[in-house]
């Protein structure tokens, strides 16, 4: 089972927000490790590390599924990212290949939230961290499409 | 200290439906408070409830979690309450994960990062949820007064309202630092008893207030926390002093016995086996007063609505008119594990919204009947609290109670409840020249003169009707099995007892 369409197409709005700003203020740092990095920052401290370390265990082994790219990465006890450098590395090889694992792994993470907290509850989240992205809700139906 | 020397201590909503009359009109702002009890006792939704019903984006809520379920996992839970507000998130209320510190560092770097956060957010609300989770790691005792102390202080400085959330025992009351320091102290119960489970709230201390002393039940439901006040919620409630007036039965026959009628504000109780008529009494009772402007309620058990509406049509009363303008309501209170306050509590509601005037319950045996049999053994007192509050301001109470007939006594009532009513109508069954006829007496009536005649009456087409004068021709007709005397029927009118208050 794949991640649903509009889960993704909020990764991907968030991924593109992110690579916007990543011109100009982090350039080293790719758009999937931003947003990744954001969201382990505020449900790290909403939710705990070790919540947050489960969570997006499981969002990474679903995504795997989907985007075997991903077999390099892993989350580390504190939360955090690791062997994502190693994809990213590949960009100028496989660019879509690369880009798509990201997309896969936030939207896999968002759809854990969508689960868990519901639709409103997580665009509220997503909102106060991203606040100029546009993150309309018109397109979730109770928070289940993971 | 003069009243108005006195600092003025603002009282907040608990959010709590009737939490805010226990605690004697809200929570006191900047009070240190804890919430004690086992798991699944609604600690955690208490606390939801008072942040979701205080918090601000100006004067936010922390709520930090600690070792117990993730905030995650609880927010899940909580946004299926009615109370909860996701707009409130995250400006309003925030919720901070304290568990890392608490494993990897001191009750020190606790009250540190607590301090930080105070600090940088100017919260209204602080709820630490559990703190028994973070004081469980070993530390000396010293260490752990000198904590709470410090975060009472600092967080009361901060002018922030703070709850503290933990499991204990209530052997752990005792000795206990926290609760020493804690300005208010909520202990959730909750108790298996034979197939009900009965769930109670006691407010242990509360500094500054009154709060109402003693156990009050509560319940879990989609909206969350529901207190039901031991007193009802109508301690705030300006007492009506008993007036002069009289409230007719729509039975003349009766209201001659009655001196006029009853005493408007009294507790009335009809006694009498199956089939003697009670519940018709009632009725006309209550249809009086609904041709008099007077609202009503009727609480019944035994039957639903519709059948009790159907039965006052046939005695030619129309209860479904006045039920759809709003001056009648037919309680059907039957559910099961239904506590004895929480039904007293939808009487008083239903009695509030009409600005009920006369109330009738029918019957007492039905209403205990209904009740979860852990609260039967507090029938009669809570009664007595429903019927004090609710006579306090101007109700006027019917009762019916079923007592078993008997030949050789003339039991008033079976419950032992007849000291919580100011008037009581006995009907009974007697033999007479073979037949089964019917017959009525007015046993007490307080402060008042009432007739001493034994009269007889039917049940017709048109409800109870009191037949010719008293019985004088027979004796004994309270045994049931009457004489006949010398004496002929009495012509008289009816001879009112002159105060004399008969022992119940």
């Amino acid at each position: 089972m794949t991640a649903a369409p509009e889960t993704r197409d909020l990764a991907n709005r968030l991924l593109l927000y992110e690579a916007g700003a990543g011109k100009t203020s982090e350039p080293a740092e790719s758009a999937t490790l931003r947003v990744y990095e954001k969201l382990r920052q505020d449900l790290g401290e909403f939710a705990g590390v070790a919540a947050f370390q489960s969570l997006a265990s499981r969002a990474l082994a679903l995504a795997r599924t989907e985007a075997p790219s991903l077999s390099a990465a892993r989350v580390a006890a504190d939360g955090s990212l690791q062997g994502l450098g190693e994809l990213e590395k590949q960009l100028d090889i496989d660019k879509d290949r690369a880009g798509e694992g990201g997309i896969i792994l936030i939207a896999r993470l968002l759809g854990l939230l969508l689960i868990f907290l519901g639709e409103s509850l997580t665009l509220r989240l997503l909102r106060a961290k991203w606040p100029e992205a546009a993150l309309n809700d018109r397109n979730f139906e109770n928070g289940r499409k993971a | 200290m003069s009243t108005q020397d006195r600092v003025k201590i603002n009282k907040l909503p608990t959010g709590v439906p009737g939490l805010d009359e226990i605690v004697g009109g809200g929570l006191p702002e900047f009070s240190f408070n804890i919430i004690a009890g086992a798991p699944g006792s609604g600690k955690t939704t208490l606390a939801h409830q008072f942040v979701f019903a205080n918090a601000s984006s100006e004067r936010p809520a922390l709520y930090f979690t600690v070792l117990g379920e993730s905030a995650i996992k609880m927010l899940r839970y909580q946004q299926q309450y009615t109370f909860f507000d996701p707009a409130k998130l995250p400006d309003s209320i925030r919720f901070i994960n304290l568990s890392q510190v608490v494993l990897e560092k001191d009750l020190g770097a606790v009250l540190e990062e607590i301090t930080k956060e105070v600090e940088k957010a100017n919260p209204a609300v602080v709820v630490v949820d559990s703190f028994r989770t973070m004081v469980r790691k070993p530390q000396s005792d010293m260490d752990l007064q000198s904590f709470i102390q410090r975060l009472a202080l600092f967080l009361a400085s901060w002018q922030a309202t703070t709850f503290l959330i933990g499991e204990y025992a209530e052997d752990e009351l005792r000795d206990n630092p926290i609760f020493t320091v804690a300005d208010g102290l909520f202990w959730l119960r909750q108790t298996a008893e034979r197939n009900s489970i009965v769930r109670k709230l006691q407010v242990i201390k509360l500094r500054g207030q009154d709060s109402v002393p003693g156990l009050h039940t509560f319940r879990i439901t989609d909206a969350g926390v529901q207190a039901f006040s031991r007193t009802f919620g109508l301690t705030a409630r300006k007492r009506n002093p008993p007036g002069d007036r009289r409230l007719s039965f729509g039975v003349p026959e009766l209201d001659k016995m009655l001196d006029g009628g009853v005493r408007e504000g009294d507790s009335v109780l009809i006694a009498g086996s199956s089939g003697t008529g009670k519940s018709v009494l009632a009725t006309q009772f209550i249809a009086e007063g609904i041709r008099q402007g007077e609202p009503g309620i009727v609480a019944v058990f035994e039957e639903r609505p519709e059948a009790y509406a159907e039965r006052a049509a046939s005695l030619g009363l129309d209860l479904e008119t006045p039920q759809k303008n709003g001056k009648l309501t037919i309680l059907y209170l039957r559910p099961l594990d239904l506590s004895v306050d929480e039904t007293m509590q939808s009487i008083l509601d239903a009695v509030q919204k009409i600005g009920a005037k006369r109330l009738v319950i029918d019957s007492l045996a039905g209403f205990e009947m209904a009740l979860s049999p852990g609260f039967r053994a507090d029938f009669r007192e809570s009664l007595y609290r429903m019927i004090f509050a609710l006579t306090g301001i101007g109700v006027t109470i019917l009762s019916t109670v079923e007592v078993d007939e008997s030949f050789t006594e003339f039991p008033f009532s079976t419950y032992s409840i007849s000291f919580l009513t100011d008037d009581i109508i006995r009907l009974r069954y007697v033999s007479i020249d073979g037949q089964l006829r019917k017959i009525m007496v007015v046993i007490k009536m307080r402060g008042g003169n009432h007739a001493k005649d034994i009269r007889e009456y039917e049940i017709t087409s048109k409800g109870v009707v009191i037949l010719g004068k008293r019985l004088t021709e027979y004796q004994g007709l309270i045994s049931g099995i009457p004489v006949r005397s010398d004496r002929p029927d009495s012509t008289e009118e009816p001879s009112l007892d002159t105060g004399i208050e008969h022992k119940t």
